[in-house]
């Protein structure tokens, strides 16, 4: 498996694509500061909704916290993309490195929750049925959002200083 | 002043920062400014984009609370900051990126508190939208915007 993932990053580092990306001055710097912008949207707005399911700010309805939640998806697409940059250009600094799989690992979990809520409340929430907000699982599952985002951004951050550092 | 940097960025903890292999040095205090910056940057943005317009549903008046989050926000940065602007001060102290980003950071924080005046500044009658209120959001978010830009831009000096 490891070897596979090492052909891959060979060959991925080998393509014109990725040799772009290394040699453009500009463009890392420039992902840099989107994927920082993304976090801090995706942070901000989540954050938010994950505190009014814990109980704070009682007073905003949840269906209404709920209709920003397109600007953390931004913020996290924007994050993703430029991810999906840094990764093209420099794969052979992130497959061994056990930082990434641990951003990996956390970013995993952190969209599956999403995706769960999604599945199971979203219905409800659109429907002003969650308004007043309450349920333990709901709880549970913004916990499960702020300890895993937390995580993301911990691992992302570690990127240089556990394994490979660029 | 050249001398005091450099004594800051030679002290015990300049050193302990900069040097130690301890992933509670370096590591840990920008993982502690990359938090704050997204507390404080995004819980400023929640804010704004409600005062341009998007999530209308969302009451002004109990929004306020986010102005206590920022703060967390901003005081983790502040105290982050000073270690990582210890840990390499003779670089930091004479770049303009960087007093570029003292300058970004202290209007975003005189535009913060101006913009809790202008819309609960009114006490019980609760909050209130305004133009100006409007202009202040935008301001806002394009300044932490920058602030970012500029944060980013550290690593490359």
């Amino acid at each position: 498996m490891t070897e596979i993932l090492s052909l891959f990053a060979v060959w991925l580092r080998g393509t014109p694509v990725s040799e772009a990306i290394r040699t453009s001055t500009w463009l890392w710097p420039v992902c840099e500061i989107l994927h920082f912008f993304g976090l801090s949207l995706l942070i901000g707005v989540a954050g938010f909704f994950d505190l009014r399911l814990l109980g704070f700010m009682k007073r905003v309805p949840i269906s209404a916290a709920w209709t920003l939640m397109p600007w953390a998806k931004a913020g996290f697409g924007l994050a993703a993309l430029t991810g999906v940059v840094f990764f093209i250009g420099a794969p052979d600094q992130y497959i061994d490195n056990p930082a990434f799989y641990g951003k990996v690992f956390f970013l995993i979990v952190a969209n599956l929750n999403a995706v769960y809520f999604e599945a199971m409340y979203r219905r409800q929430v659109e429907a002003r049925q969650l308004d007043a907000g309450g349920s333990s699982t709901l709880k549970v599952i913004a916990i499960v959002s702020i300890v895993s985002w937390f995580f993301v951004i911990y691992w992302g951050r570690m990127l240089p200083f556990i394994g490979s550092a660029f | 002043m050249m001398e005091l940097l450099a004594a800051l960025e030679n002290s015990g903890f300049g050193v302990w920062l900069r040097e130690s292999p301890s992933i509670w040095a370096y590591p840990a205090v920008l993982t502690l400014h990359t938090l704050g910056l997204g507390v404080l940057a995004g819980g400023n943005a929640v804010l704004d984009l409600r005062l341009l317009g998007w999530g209308r549903a969302i009451p002004l008046a109990p929004l306020e609370k986010l102005f206590p989050v920022m703060w967390i926000g901003f005081w983790v940065n502040a105290i982050s900051g000073v270690a990582l602007f210890v840990g390499d001060a003779t670089t930091k102290g004479t770049t303009w990126v960087f007093m570029t980003k003292l300058a970004i950071i202290v209007v975003g924080v005189a535009l913060l508190m101006v913009l809790r005046r202008t819309v609960y500044g009114r006490g019980e009658t609760g909050a209130v939208e305004t133009p100006a209120s409007r202009v202040l959001a935008a301001a806002s978010l394009v300044l932490w915007f920058l602030a970012i830009v500029t944060g980013r831009y550290m690593a490359y000096v």
